[in-house]
């Protein structure tokens, strides 16, 4: 997470930034642009959705940048916009049932996103890797399963490894609130994926 | 009561979200309750399992093309609206509204000194010439030019023609320096139906990289130009700015993950050497060198690769 040089970095690059300073802004951009993307594809599951949540996040930073108070970090800032932006893109996907395993690259194919996932171990075999996919799809299916506020807590604290009070301050809420709603998402997935330990 | 707090809290426990004395409590009673035990180790269990889907980090190709459509957008975006403009900065507001007569009248000018002077011809002014013949000089506006005919620059000097239409052909002449031969072979570089003009243009717009337009120019043509050539002479003029702009290295690191043409692969591999340290281009590097359908990539990407030093 960002540390307190990076906090003091971030605060001069948005002062320029909010002076109109367009590299200021952009280099600010370079501090989370990959955590931003990380996360977008990790909840979307999709390149295409995720660049446009990127883009999408990151516009309404520039053209909001002017109203920052420094009331919060910027990366409490912009992780508030990109999981408003991935709860609104989950709840569209719940409305439409997508498939969940089954993800589409920017030519429109699809695959599944634990496919790309290099195997680096020696003597990977396919029977081993096939295995790995069958477990991925499994917990891709109980994450599915969860809402798209579950979801998000338990992808910002488990997958991202935030802190409760900070999924709370991304999600507009309390620590408790957080905490509560990442027991509920556990017990959901406890009970999804109880025949796989 | 005691176990059922301690159950609750089993997977803060797990997470590292207790407080000390909290920990302290859940660990005092885990050593002596079996039942509490057999529950952390079910929900260690579940942890383990469920952190199989690991987080896939973006690829570089696909943080790089994120970045470049993210430069381009904010080039046309705008901060704020325009109550913020006026809450923020009155002191500018103010200026502008002082200075609009004058500033009216200015435009008025030129209107009327670009009316007459539809057809002109610059004197040659040497290597540095200033940027014209004087502040009532015409100016033309992109909008009204439908494309460059030719543009050709004298043997020997840097004087250079430009030949363009508006509503019949007209040509211009003037130094390199000269803002409104530059504005031309902006707009040629960007615009024109014909790549050979393109090239001409580019060609030419390589002599000045430091002009920012000349480098978005350069960096666009790079990116969306359809001929190799125009391209590969883009990419050659934008070699020198690959360590100390990042956009211009995204620019050339996108031309080597996606370009169609293997010549200006090679090239965008080259400059991109001097920064192979870069995180993204290494991993660029690393998946060009496991992945690529060309084996020339493949090779020099791997022999890039290994005059890395080892991080651990």
């Amino acid at each position: 997470m960002a540390g307190q040089g990076s906090r003091i970095d971030d605060t001069m690059l948005i002062r320029e930034a909010q002076r109109g300073n367009r590299a200021a802004f952009e280099e600010l951009v370079r501090h989370y642009d990959q955590a931003v993307l990380r996360l977008a594809l990790h909840l979307t599951g999709s390149e295409p959705d995720a660049q446009d949540i990127f883009q999408e996040a990151f516009l309404k930073a520039y053209k909001n940048v002017g109203s920052f108070r420094f009331e919060c970090s910027f990366y409490t800032w912009i992780y508030r916009i990109v999981t408003n932006l991935c709860l609104d893109h989950l709840r569209k996907r719940q409305v439409r049932k997508e498939d969940a395993p089954v993800t589409t690259d920017a030519s429109g194919e699809e695959y599944s996103l634990l496919d790309q996932v290099p195997d680096g171990r020696a003597g990977a075999n396919p029977e081993r890797d096939l295995m790995r996919r069958q477990l991925g799809a499994r917990i891709n299916g109980a994450l599915e399963k969860l809402t798209p506020r579950e979801r998000m807590v338990f992808e910002l604290k488990h997958y991202h490894g935030l802190k409760l009070r900070t999924v709370g301050e991304i999600l507009h809420t309390t620590e408790e609130t957080a905490k509560n709603t990442l027991f509920r998402a556990t017990q959901k997935l406890r009970g999804s994926l109880a025949d796989m330990r | 009561m005691k176990c059922e707090w301690v159950q609750e809290n089993i997977l803060l426990y797990i997470y590292n979200e207790l407080a000390d004395d909290a920990r302290y409590e859940v660990e005092q009673h885990l050593g002596r309750c079996p039942e509490c035990a057999t529950e952390l180790k079910a929900a260690r269990g579940f942890h383990a399992t469920i952190s199989k889907r690991g987080v896939q980090e973006p690829t570089p190709n696909l943080l790089a093309s994120s970045r470049m459509r993210l430069q381009e957008a904010l080039e046309t975006a705008e901060q704020g609206g325009l109550w913020r403009r006026l809450t923020f900065d009155p002191a500018s507001w103010l200026r502008q509204v002082r200075f609009s007569p004058a500033l009216a009248a200015v435009i008025f000018m030129v209107g009327f000194g670009g009316g007459i002077g539809a057809m002109y011809k610059m004197t040659p002014q040497g290597p540095i010439a200033g940027p014209g013949p004087g502040p009532q000089a015409p100016t033309f506006s992109e909008a009204s030019i439908t494309g460059i005919r030719s543009v050709t620059q004298e043997p020997g000097s840097n004087q250079v023609s430009v030949k363009y239409d508006t509503v019949q052909t007209q040509e211009a002449t003037g130094s390199l320096n000269d803002q409104r031969i530059q504005q031309l072979l902006l707009f040629a570089a960007r615009n024109n139906y014909s790549s050979g003009v393109r090239m001409d243009s580019v060609d030419l717009l390589t002599q000045k990289p430091d002009d920012t337009r000349v480098r978005e120019a350069l960096k666009y043509a790079l990116q969306y130009d359809t001929n190799p050539g125009v391209r590969l002479k883009a990419i050659e003029g934008l070699g020198s700015f690959v360590k100390d702009d990042t956009s211009v290295r995204d620019a050339v690191l996108r031309a080597l993950m996606t370009d169609g043409n293997q010549g200006v692969r090679t090239q965008a591999l080259l400059l991109l050497q001097p920064v192979k340290a870069d995180g993204l281009v290494r991993g660029a590097l690393q998946h060009l060198a496991e992945t690529d359908q060309n084996q020339y990539i493949r090779s020099q990407a791997r022999s890039v690769l290994a005059q890395l030093p080892e991080i651990d």
